[in-house]
């Protein structure tokens, strides 16, 4: 229980901290003075300079939580993520080759085919042959379909004019400058919708995890409980991508990371937990990468790399000695 | 007439490019505890599969009270028939309440709430399986035992009139396999459950099924009572086991003595 009570005032707190932090200090009576009076320092930072940062950032963290969720559930193993398996860097790949080409379209929906084509990508290349792979046979097609797609975005960045492909550059590893409360908007109402389609695929999702066979001995259709789970892990993943570019580690680590503090083992609460972590970590991560350099932002996707890589590297170390690699 | 219970049809199975099962035809009797035996790679855990839906037939079909399996809705047929596989894998840290919670996903209506029908069923299937003060345990911290019961414990919760269950006993000691086979048994007397399980050791099966299944390397061999059954020649075509069958000193049912 106090691991639960925990999560909504780091949420709070990282929030605040956000609003507060950054190359000149807002005090949280200017921020109190501007949220209701509208005026001041405190007015500007809330509405301008990072309000819209931090609520994109929570929302795009939440998002991209559950989605790591969706997808550790599924194939049993911590290292499924749509960051570590391509999805993300596919539904960047789509967004690059749209502004590479010039073809206007919204982000969310360029991204969502992004990932779903990745999506279906790995699941052709690991499919081939007879029957169904391991878990681990579709992370590391996953994690070469990822390494395609940022090579090929890379490719497309470098024959961009170059103002252009700086911003792009920093967008794809994963920014939160200059976002506006359409940014907000868009991963709230968005990822309000796919929590709602999240939340009626719980029960079997319960029922997936204790194995194929029992879950269909449960009475789930198996093959399509997995493919409506996939497509609303894709789609969790590219609205958060859509906002603010494929963010690494975050989709990978906040749902253990958030189970570990609230002691939750049950889908349904992990899923929340991870979301709300993931949202803890995306605004943290991104009032470190304001602040750590004076007088320079760095992209939010650098710090959770930074702290995301030594996670990486410890699970595959545990894992290794569980003699699951 | 049509049988009431479960039956397979001219039943053909196939395992990786390999025919294990052709033309099987046989009634699982209703209220019984039936054993499924043979020798490794014969099909039993296939045919079980088969019997629960688990894999198509590539040949004929399973009728479950004169219906086609294939026919039957998930959610309709997972109230009516439960399958335990073999060494089933929880997430970790699930406790055995939690467990045996998600016994009652087919009862349960879209979105209804935990009902006081729910809480009573798994409440009964903890006690039946010994575990009615380790609810909120974590399934890691169990024993072999322990765990397999839990195991057991989530598909009693699943309240159906049939409970296959894929080598309940395997990597249990002896007194643990007696304990599961025990409590499936009294499962069957108390509930009228009709039980299937597969099961590697003879002499067990026979001491607690009312009707065997011994299957070989070219089908089936012979089904009925254990007495029936549990014969020298049947053993030598089966097993290609050269064996003495001797009453069992305490229950009286066969007993294998290999030479």
């Amino acid at each position: 229980m106090r691991g639960r009570l925990l999560l909504p005032v780091m949420l709070v707190t990282a929030i605040l901290l956000s609003l507060m932090v950054g190359q000149v200090f807002v005090t949280p009576a200017d921020l109190w003075t501007g949220l209701w009076k509208g005026t001041g320092s405190g007015a500007l930072t809330l509405r301008v300079l990072r309000g819209p940062a931090a609520f994109t950032a929570a929302g795009a963290g939440a998002v991209l939580g559950a989605s790591g969720t969706v997808f550790q559930v599924l194939l049993r193993n911590p290292l499924a993520a749509p960051d570590v398996m391509g999805f993300m860097s596919g539904a960047g790949l789509a967004v690059v080759t749209a502004v590479a080409f010039g073809i206007l379209l919204p982000l969310p929906l360029l991204a969502a085919a992004g990932g779903l084509l990745a999506a279906v990508v790995v699941a052709l290349l690991s499919f081939r042959g007879a029957g169904v792979q391991s878990s681990l046979t579709l992370i590391l097609v996953g994690i070469g379909v990822g390494f395609f797609a940022v090579a090929a975005s890379s490719f497309l960045i470098t024959r961009m004019p170059p103002q252009e492909a700086a911003d792009a550059q920093r967008w794809l590893s994963g920014s939160l400058a200059a976002r506006s409360w359409w940014h907000v908007l868009q991963v709230w109402g968005l990822g309000s919708l796919l929590f709602l389609v999240l939340a009626l695929q719980v029960r079997t999702m319960a029922l997936l995890e204790l194995g194929d066979e029992l879950a269909a001995g449960l009475g789930a259709r198996v093959g399509r409980a997995r493919y409506g789970l996939i497509g609303t892990g894709v789609l969790l993943a590219a609205t958060g991508v859509a906002v603010a570019g494929p963010i690494p580690f975050v989709a990978m680590m906040a749902g253990p990371l958030g189970m570990r503090v609230a002691g939750v083992t049950q889908p349904g609460s992990r899923l929340a937990v991870a979301a709300v972590t993931g949202a803890i970590v995306t605004i943290l991560a991104d009032v470190v990468a304001r602040s750590v350099v004076p007088g320079l932002q760095l992209p939010v996707g650098v710090m959770t790399g930074i702290l995301g890589a030594p996670y990486l590297l410890w699970l595959l170390m545990k894992e290794a000695e569980a003699g699951e690699l | 007439m049509t049988h009431t219970g479960l039956e397979t049809q001219s039943l053909t199975l196939a395992y990786r490019d390999r025919t294990v099962i052709r033309d099987l035809t046989l009634r699982i009797p209703d209220r019984c505890v039936t054993s499924i035996l043979g020798p490794n790679g014969c099909g039993k855990s296939t045919l079980l599969k088969a019997l629960a839906r688990l894999i198509p037939p590539n040949g004929g079909q399973v009728r479950l009270a004169g219906e086609e399996l294939s026919r039957i809705d998930t959610r309709a047929l997972a109230r009516r028939l439960a399958i335990l596989p073999q060494s089933p894998k929880g997430p970790e840290g699930i406790t055995v309440a939690d467990l045996v919670r998600r016994g009652r996903t087919p009862w349960r209506g879209f979105l209804a709430p935990w009902s006081d029908e729910d809480a009573r069923v798994c409440q009964l299937a903890l006690e039946q399986v010994g575990l009615g003060d380790m609810a909120g345990r974590s399934i890691d911290e169990l024993s072999g035992g322990q765990r397999q019961r839990a195991w057991i414990a989530l598909v009693l919760a699943q309240d159906t009139p049939y409970l296959l269950l894929d080598e309940p006993t395997t990597w249990l000691d002896l007194s643990h396999q007696l304990e599961v086979l025990s409590l499936l048994q009294k499962r069957n007397r108390d509930h009228g459950t009709t039980v299937v399980t597969v099961l590697h050791d003879l002499n067990l099966a026979a001491r607690f099924s009312d009707h065997l299944i011994l299957l070989g390397p070219a089908g089936l061999v012979s089904e009925g009572t254990p007495d029936d059954v549990m014969t020298e020649s049947n053993l030598q075509s089966a097993f290609g086991l050269k064996a003495l069958v001797v009453p069992d000193p305490v229950t009286g049912r066969p007993m294998v003595v290999p030479h």
